[in-house]
């Protein structure tokens, strides 16, 4: 895609300037150029990511048992893998449990980490420590994180022990299945929530500091100086941590994995699309099954991708990309916007010539 | 224009091609002019005194055959099965000899033409040792695995808590067993010790209950056809209904491990804060890393699982695994074979019985078994009326995680009896 506009942009440069007749063209050094310095990340990016997606989509279409080839050592199913799929309960219950994370974690992670970071914005005294201690947990491993907090939230762990010792009776928090999620939804906000601070703290500094002075001029108080400054221009930040929080969300595997197991996670009611994908490809040695659950996983997380881009992410991406299309929709909404404005003072200047000719 | 990015993804794909065919000039296994011969051999003790078993072999070995090297990699149990599996797909990163349980996965990978026939490979002395545990490997009239150790489950438990309890006899029957578990309740003590994380744990419980509940020929038949229309597979579910209902496993069962730290359920036994737990012969091993002082746990009991009152099955039926060495089909055959039969010698089944304190496959090294549980579990092992393999490992992975799975599930109370063998059926139609 970038490949295309560059070149473009190359070869309109040279039509610009063609001085003298070379041997080669411009064009053509310049396209060689592009291709060679490009090549290795598209290797990468093709070999990594492009053809285990297409293998995973073949591997979908047969029941196998990862043995040989599919084509040979397998049975060629159809859509009959993706039919069972979603049919399955564990699996619709996967997916719910995976859009539970997405909204929840969006909804106490967000506020949260606004607050923190509007504390920590404020110069006091060992701010420098609170932003190291907040960010602590996201350095830390997912498998240490998850053996950790499991260890503290057993039965018997160090949790309902402390609970006990002021009074109060804990609970299963990790095996009772109208907690599990809830503990699950705990520990991820625990976890990343640092992540998020850092980045809103990141978007506050690059306000200006003159509008916070122009407005305290105004007299306007803090808070009113928080909500109609620093919310408004954090909303580029805001947006970028959302879709960063949702897919996360969408892939979350690895605490579910060491906390639960790949066992128990359905039955405690915490298991992932990814969880479902492991239990029941690798796990169960149904590679062709586990694959169709990894298309089907893919496609999901693109979809919302592409749709938060289309409808969230847009503004802030407008002016990144210069491509054709887009500033060719620009010019229309340009001359449209511009219509309506001569129109308006058309109307405008009509009726001043009523309201004279009155 | 629109040529130059097929242009790079061209580009990209022939670079791409030849990075494979790079790979393709390495090789696991090889043998160059002077006959010389490297073996890759990939088995999954990676702790302690079992990793130094198959080092002090291997140095004999190439000791006695100086041309043969033998590059040993141990491999995590847990993430065995995934590796191999990968590894067998291409002949260069295959191992030559590998561990393997048997059941399922190796009928998939004789059914990928993956396994040597090693019916003329394995020596006649060999065979006669292991006698029929040697079925284990064998499918049709091939033998493509030689058993290094027979693994019968039953029920292992504490000495001391059970007299502490004031049970004084092993219980023979479900309903003995049942007194039992409310004894020890009373005297504060956790009846059973249960990693229902990873499932098969808690599985087992139903394989033994279905094995006492159904007639011999109702469990055959189901072995072959994975129906489980008789009512005998719900009455088992049932049974360990029972059990949970009594409140007989630890606090927390469904998020404990099964051998991983103090914490475990074998963890629970070695430390004596639970009395008993359901496994194969490999326990007296694995709570000897979990004690205190990794020394044996001094007061470990055996006795099988309990006739259930009015089952059909036979009480003297034994449940197991057999743990089998396989090799690739394109390693060099004289000493692949020379090295297996090597480990099956009388010798150096002697040192596995040391090293893991679980009953080697070779009756001749049988005699070296110490402890008493060992030696009751290996006597219940000889005089079983069958022995029929763990349900997981004969149904192969796809079958059998659905059925372990499931059993948790029941345990948690969010399925039934009837929904275990459900989950069986369901899972046929995902592989």
């Amino acid at each position: 895609m970038e490949m295309s506009v560059a070149g473009k942009d190359a070869g309109k440069a040279t039509s610009g300037r063609r001085q003298k007749k070379k041997l080669v063209p411009d064009k053509w050094r310049k396209g060689f150029e592009i291709t060679v310095l490009s090549a290795p990340a598209i290797i990468i990016f093709l070999a990594f990511v492009i053809l285990p997606v297409v293998m995973a989509a073949y591997y979908g279409f047969f029941q196998w048992k990862g043995y040989g080839s599919p084509s040979v050592n397998g049975k060629f199913a159809g859509f009959q893998n993706y039919i069972t799929i979603l049919q399955d309960p564990q699996f619709q219950q996967a997916v719910w449990h995976n859009g539970f994370v997405v909204v929840m974690s969006l909804v106490v992670q967000g506020p949260l980490a606004i607050i923190f970071a509007l504390l920590i914005n404020v110069k006091m005294k060992g701010r420098a420590l609170i932003r190291t201690l907040i960010f602590v947990p996201y350095v830390v491993s997912e498998v240490i994180v998850g053996t950790g907090w499991s260890l503290l939230l057993q039965s018997k762990g160090a949790v309902n022990d402390l609970l006990s010792k002021i009074g109060l009776k804990g609970a299963d928090w990790i095996a009772d299945p109208k907690i599990a999620i809830w503990t699950l939804l705990f520990v991820i906000s625990w976890k990343y929530l640092g992540f998020a601070v850092i980045l809103m703290l990141a978007g506050m500094q690059s306000i200006p500091e003159e509008l916070y002075e122009a407005a305290r001029v105004d007299g306007a108080s803090f808070w009113q100086q928080q909500w109609k400054i620093t919310l408004p221009l954090l909303g580029p930040t805001i947006r970028l941590w959302a879709f960063l929080s949702i897919i996360g969300s969408l892939q979350l595997f690895d605490l579910v994995y060491i906390i639960w197991g790949q066992y128990v996670s359905a039955t405690a009611g915490t298991s992932t699309m990814a969880t479902y994908m492991v239990l029941e490809g690798r796990g169960a040695g149904n590679y062709g099954y586990g694959s169709a659950v990894a298309v089907i996983l893919f496609i999901i997380s693109l979809v919302i991708a592409m749709v938060y881009q289309k409808f969230v992410l847009n503004r802030d991406l407008e002016g990144a990309i210069t491509d054709e299309k887009s500033e060719k929709k620009r010019a229309r909404k340009e001359a449209k916007a511009a219509a309506k404005a001569a129109k308006a003072e058309q109307a405008e200047g009509s009726a001043v010539a009523a309201r004279s000719a009155q | 224009m629109r040529l130059k990015p097929l242009i790079a993804v061209a580009a990209a794909t022939a670079t791409l091609l030849s990075m494979g065919a790079c790979g393709n000039s390495s090789s696991s296994s090889s043998s160059d002019s002077n006959g010389k011969v490297t073996l890759t051999m990939w088995h999954n003790s990676t702790t302690g005194d079992g990793k130094a078993y198959y080092e002090g072999v291997a140095k004999a070995f190439e000791k006695k055959y100086p041309n043969v090297t033998i590059k040993i990699q141990a491999i995590q149990d847990e993430d065995f099965k995934g590796k191999i599996q990968t590894a067998l797909q291409d002949p260069n990163s295959a191992p030559d000899i590998f561990f393997q349980r048997g059941g399922q996965e190796m009928q998939n990978m004789v059914d990928a033409d993956q396994l040597m026939d090693l019916t003329d490979v394995i020596s006649s002395d060999v065979k006669t040792s292991v006698g029929s545990a040697i079925d284990a490997g064998t499918i049709g009239d091939k033998v493509y695995a030689i058993p290094f150790t027979v693994t019968p489950g039953g029920m292992w438990y504490s000495k001391d808590l059970f007299k502490k309890a004031g049970i004084d006899k092993t219980p023979t029957t479900m309903a003995e067993l049942k007194t039992d578990i409310t004894k020890l309740k009373d005297a504060g003590i956790a009846p059973v010790a249960l990693g229902a994380k990873d499932a098969w744990p808690a599985a087992h419980w139903w394989y033994w209950s279905a094995l006492r509940e159904c007639s011999t020929d109702t469990f055959n038949a189901a072995m072959k056809s994975k129906k489980f229309d008789d009512a005998c597979w719900n009455r088992a579910g049932k049974d360990v209904q029972s059990i949970q209902k009594l409140g007989a496993f630890n606090d927390g069962y469904l998020t404990t491990s099964a051998q991983q730290g103090a914490n475990s359920s074998a963890g629970l036994l070695a430390n004596h804060k639970a009395a008993m737990e359901l496994m194969g012969a490999w326990e007296p091993g694995v709570v000897k890393d979990l004690t205190a002082d990794k020394k044996d746990m001094s007061d470990l009991g055996y006795f099988q699982f309990p006739a259930v009152d009015g089952g059909e099955g036979d009480a003297k039926a034994l449940m197991g695994g057999a743990d089998s060495f396989s090799v690739y089909k394109t390693a060099p055959k004289k000493e692949a074979g020379e090295f297996l039969n090597f480990l099956m010698t009388k010798e150096n089944q002697e040192a596995w019985v040391k090293a893991f304190s679980a009953p080697p496959a070779n009756k001749d090294a049988q005699s070296t078994v110490t402890g008493e549980a060992l030696k009751e579990a290996l006597n219940a092992y000889n005089t079983s009326s069958s022995y029929s393999m763990w349900l997981d490992t004969l149904f192969g992975t796809n079958v059998g995680n659905a059925l372990n799975a499931s059993v948790v599930n029941m345990l948690a109370g969010k399925g039934t009896p009837a929904d275990i063998t459900k989950a069986a059926t369901d899972a046929a139609a995902k592989g």
